[in-house]
C-alpha cells in the first residue's frame, strides 16, 4: 500500500484546494441583467443580497435571504418603489470575510446594485460594509450582532438591525448575578462577535459585583466540546455565559444536553438564532437566551405574519418565521419605505431618512417602539429573554418568552463613544 | 490531567474509526475518496429514517412501538448496507479513472461529494436533525467529581469493536489477504486469477459502509446537518497522512494521537484545539515524510 511521495504531495495540494473550493458559487438570480431596463422603460432597483449560503451560517443566511425576498415581493406586488420594479442578485458570501469583500465589489461594479442587504457573520458584515462605504452604497447589516458593528466598525452607509451582544448582555447579566450567583465562566467563540460580546459581558459582570473565573476561547469549527465541558466542571461556576454561534453552538448544545449539564449550571446564551435551533429536541435548549422576535408572541399581526411567511416559503423546511427572517424582512421593508419617503434613491437622502427612522411597536409586532440611533446607525428595539418551552408538544413552539426589555434599558452606551460615522462630505454620492 | 487524557483517548478512538473507511479505499485503490464525508452524513440520515421512519404510512405507529434500542441496532446494521450499496455505484464511476492520473479520481469523488450533499439537502432539508439514543447510553455518569458522557464511552467501545473487526478481517481471513495483496501489487493478484474489479468494488462498498457507521456513531456528538461531511473528511484525511497511507495501525495510532492532542489542548488552551491537529501533522511530517507507519517506496527499499 504505497504511493510515491511526490504524487502524494500533489494530491494533498489538490485536496486542500478542493476543500477550499467546497462552497456553493451562489445563485446570481438576477445576474448581470438585473440592472437592465424593463419593457416599460423603468430601470429596476437592484438589491444585492449578501447572505451566506455555505459555511457556519448557511442556515441563517438562507432565512435572512428569505426575509429580504418577502419584503421585495410585497413592494413589487404594489408596483415597486418610485414606479420602479425591484430586482435582486444573490451571491454566497460563504461565511468568509474575504468572499464578502469580493462579492460586494462585484455586485456594485458589475451588477450595479442600488443597495446591499444581508449579514449574519460579523466578520463578513464588516468586510462588506468597508466596500460599501468606499462607493457610498447603503448596506443593511441585517443579523450580525457584534457590538463593534455599530461601534468602532460603524459606517455612514451601514445600518445595523439586530440587537448586539452588549444589548443582550445588559438584558440578562444583572438579574442572573442576583438569581444564580457571582462566579461566571465565559465560553467565547474566537472571532470578532464572540470577543466583543464577551468584553461587554465581562464589564457588566464586574459592574454588578461578579467575577469571571475563566474565559474559554472556542475556535470556529470546533465540533468536540468534551474537554471544554470537563474544564467547566473543574471550575464549578454558578453561571456560564456562552457566546458561541452557528454550527459550533449546535454541537455544543448537543454535547451539553447529552451529559445532562444543562440543568447543573445556569446557562446564559447571549442570543439564539431561530435557524440554529429549529429541529433540535427542546431538551437541547437549556438555559436562558435572547432574541429580538418570536413567532409565538401574543401581539396583533403576528399570526397574519406567520401565515404570510408560510405561503411565501412553502419550500422551506423551517415552517415558522424566526428572528433572522424577521430582521431581514424589516430591514428591507424599512429601506424601501425610506426610499419612498425620500422620493429618490440618492444615498445621502435615503441615509437621512433612515437616521430618523421611528417604528411603532404595533407595526413591528414587538412590545416597545423601535428607533434608529442616528449616532451609531443601530436599530434600538425590544429584546426578549426566553427559555425552552418544555410544556408544549407542538414542534414549533420551542421558546417560552420570559421577559421583554424596552430599548432604553439596554442601550449600548459604549458604542456611541466608539462610533465615528464618516461625514456626508466624505461619503461618495451614489444614485443608482 | 488524567480526565483530559482519558477524554482524549476516547476521542482518539472515534477519530480512528472516522478514518478507517477512508484508509481502506486510499490504501487499496489509491483513490482519495472526497465523498467520504458525504457518505458519513448519508449514513446518519438513513439511520434517522430507520429509527423514526416517516415513510411507513400506517405501519409507522406499530414500528415505533419497538424499543428504541432495537431500532438503533437496526439502524447500525441497515444504514451501512444502504450506503455500502451506494458506494458500489460510486465505484462503478470511479472505475473509469483507474490507471489514469490520480487527480481524476480525486475530482470525481469531489463532484460526488457535492452531489450527495445537495441530494441530502433536497431530501431532508437544510436544518438540523437529531439521532435519538437509547436512554441506557444517554446522559452522564459520575467518576470522581466529574460528569462524563455515557455515550462517549459507548461510542468509543463501538469504535474499538469495529476496528477489531476490520483488523480481523484484513489479517485473519483469505478475503483480507486478497485485499492487502491487491493493494501491494494488483497486477500480480490479477495474474493469479483473482477478480480484481470485484475486489475493488467490495473494498469501496466496505469503505463507504464504514463511513456510514462512523456517521451514525458520531452524529449524537457532532449533530447532523447536510454539510456535516466536511467536518468528517478533513480530520480523516489528516489522520491517514499522519498515520501513513494505507496502514491500518497507522490510522489507529494517528487517530489516538490526534484525539489526545485535541483533548489536552481543549482542556488547557482551547483556542488551539483545532489548530493543534495541524501542528501535530507538520511536526510528524517534518521527521517522517511518509507518516508514522508509511512504507518506503520501491525505489528506496
Amino acid at each position: 500500500m504505497t504511493m510515491q511521495p511526490a504524487k502524494f504531495a500533489t494530491l494533498t495540494a489538490l485536496l486542500l484546494l478542493a476543500v477550499a473550493c467546497n462552497k456553493k458559487t451562489g445563485d446570481a438570480s438576477a445576474g448581470a441583467s438585473a440592472s437592465a431596463q424593463t419593457a416599460d422603460g423603468k430601470k429596476p432597483i437592484v438589491i444585492g443580497i449578501t447572505a451566506d449560503a455555505s459555511g457556519q451560517y448557511a442556515n441563517s443566511g438562507d432565512s435572512d435571504k428569505r426575509g429580504v425576498l418577502m419584503a421585495i415581493e410585497e413592494f413589487n406586488a404594489k408596483g415597486g418603489v418610485l414606479g420602479r420594479p425591484i430586482k435582486f442578485v444573490h451571491i454566497d458570501t460563504e461565511t468568509t470575510p474575504a468572499t464578502g469583500s469580493r462579492v460586494a465589489e462585484r455586485m456594485i461594479k458589475q451588477d450595479k446594485v442600488a443597495f446591499l442587504v444581508g449579514g449574519v457573520s460579523s466578520g463578513v458584515a464588516n468586510a462588506v460594509s468597508q466596500v460599501a462605504q468606499k462607493y457610498g452604497v447603503i448596506y443593511l447589516n441585517t443579523n450580525s450582532s457584534s457590538p463593534s458593528e455599530a461601534g468602532e466598525n460603524c459606517h455612514r452607509v451601514k445600518f445595523v438591525w439586530d440587537g448586539n451582544g452588549n444589548n443582550f448582555a445588559q438584558a440578562s447579566v444583572k438579574s442572573a448575578i442576583g438569581t444564580f450567583g457571582k462566579r461566571w465562566l465565559l465560553i467565547t467563540n474566537d472571532y470578532v462577535w464572540g470577543h466583543d460580546t464577551a468584553k461587554a459581558t465581562k464589564k457588566l459582570i464586574a459592574e454588578n459585583g461578579g467575577e469571571v473565573v475563566q474565559e474559554i476561547l472556542v475556535p470556529q469549527g470546533t465540533r468536540d466540546f468534551s474537554a471544554i465541558l470537563l474544564k467547566v466542571q473543574q471550575k464549578a461556576p454558578n453561571v456560564i455565559a456562552a457566546a458561541v454561534g452557528g454550527d459550533d453552538l449546535k454541537a455544543m448544545r448537543t454535547q451539553v444536553s447529552q451529559m445532562k449539564l444543562g440543568d447543573k449550571y445556569a446557562w446564559i446564551n447571549n442570543q439564539q438564532d431561530w435557524p440554529d435551533v429549529y429541529g433540535l429536541p427542546r431538551t437541547d435548549l437549556f438555559g436562558v437566551f435572547g432574541t429580538t422576535w418570536y413567532h409565538g408572541l401574543d401581539l396583533p399581526g403576528v399570526k397574519e405574519f406567520n401565515t404570510k411567511y408560510l405561503k411565501a416559503n412553502s419550500d422551506s423546511s423551517i415552517k415558522t418565521p424566526g428572528n433572522v427572517f424577521y430582521n431581514g424582512y424589516w430591514a428591507t421593508r424599512s429601506l424601501l419605505e425610506a426610499v419612498e419617503r425620500a422620493k429618490t434613491t440618492n444615498n445621502h437622502a435615503v441615509i437621512k431618512e433612515l437616521e430618523q427612522l421611528k417604528l411603532p411597536a404595533a407595526a413591528r409586532m414587538q412590545h416597545h417602539d423601535a428607533y434608529m440611533n442616528p449616532v451609531t446607525h443601530q436599530l434600538q428595539q425590544t429584546l426578549y429573554l426566553a427559555t425552552a418551552n418544555l410544556q408544549s408538544t407542538q414542534p414549533d413552539e420551542l421558546f417560552k418568552i420570559l421577559s421583554n426589555t424596552p430599548p432604553g434599558d439596554v442601550l449600548d452606551k459604549e458604542a456611541d463613544g466608539k462610533c465615528k460615522l464618516e461625514p456626508f462630505e466624505a461619503t461618495p454620492v451614489y444614485e443608482p | 490531567m488524567l480526565p483530559h487524557l482519558i477524554n482524549g483517548i476516547s476521542l482518539g478512538i472515534l477519530f480512528g474509526l472516522l478514518a478507517l473507511g477512508f484508509m481502506l479505499i486510499v490504501g487499496v485503490m489509491e483513490v482519495i475518496n472526497l465523498a467520504h464525508g458525504s457518505l458519513f452524513a448519508l449514513g446518519a440520515y438513513v439511520a434517522v429514517e430507520i429509527i423514526n421512519p416517516g415513510w411507513m404510512g400506517g405501519a409507522t405507529a406499530a414500528y415505533l412501538q419497538l424499543p428504541l434500542a432495537l431500532r438503533y441496532a437496526l439502524a447500525l446494521l441497515l444504514a451501512p448496507i444502504v450506503v455500502g450499496a451506494l458506494g458500489m455505484a460510486l465505484e462503478r464511476c470511479v472505475r473509469r479513472t483507474y490507471g489514469k492520473k490520480a487527480e481524476y479520481g480525486l475530482l470525481l469523488t469531489f463532484g460526488a461529494a457535492l452531489v450527495l450533499e445537495e441530494c441530502i439537502r433536497i431530501v431532508w432539508g437544510p436544518g438540523e436533525k437529531s439521532l435519538p439514543l437509547p436512554e441506557s447510553v444517554n446522559g452522564g455518569f459520575l467518576a470522581g467529581d466529574l460528569i462524563y458522557s455515557k455515550y462517549r464511552f459507548f461510542a468509543a467501545f463501538l469504535g474499538i469493536v469495529l476496528m477489531a473487526m476490520v483488523w480481523l478481517f484484513l489479517e485473519k481471513t483469505p478475503y483480507g489477504a486478497r485485499v492487502k495483496a491487491g493493494a501491494h501489487d494488483s497486477e500480480m493478484v490479477r495474474a493469479l486469477g483473482i477478480n480484481i474489479s470485484r475486489l475493488r468494488l467490495f473494498v469501496f462498498a466496505l469503505g463507504a459502509a464504514l463511513a456510514a457507521v462512523a456517521g451514525i456513531i458520531l452524529t449524537p456528538i457532532w449533530g447532523l446537518r447536510p454539510h456535516v461531511g466536511v467536518d468528517a473528511v478533513i480530520p480523516s484525511f489528516l489522520i491517514i497522512v499522519l498515520g501513513g497511507v494505507g496502514s491500518f495501525w497507522g490510522a489507529v495510532i494517528a487517530g489516538l494521537l490526534v484525539g489526545i492532542t485535541v483533548g489536552l489542548t481543549g482542556g488547557y488552551a482551547a483556542e488551539w484545539s483545532v489548530m493543534s491537529m495541524y501542528l501535530l501533522l507538520i511536526l510528524v511530517l517534518s521527521f517522517r515524510a511518509r507518516g508514522l507507519m508509511g512504507k518506503k517506496s520501491a525505489l528506496e527499499a
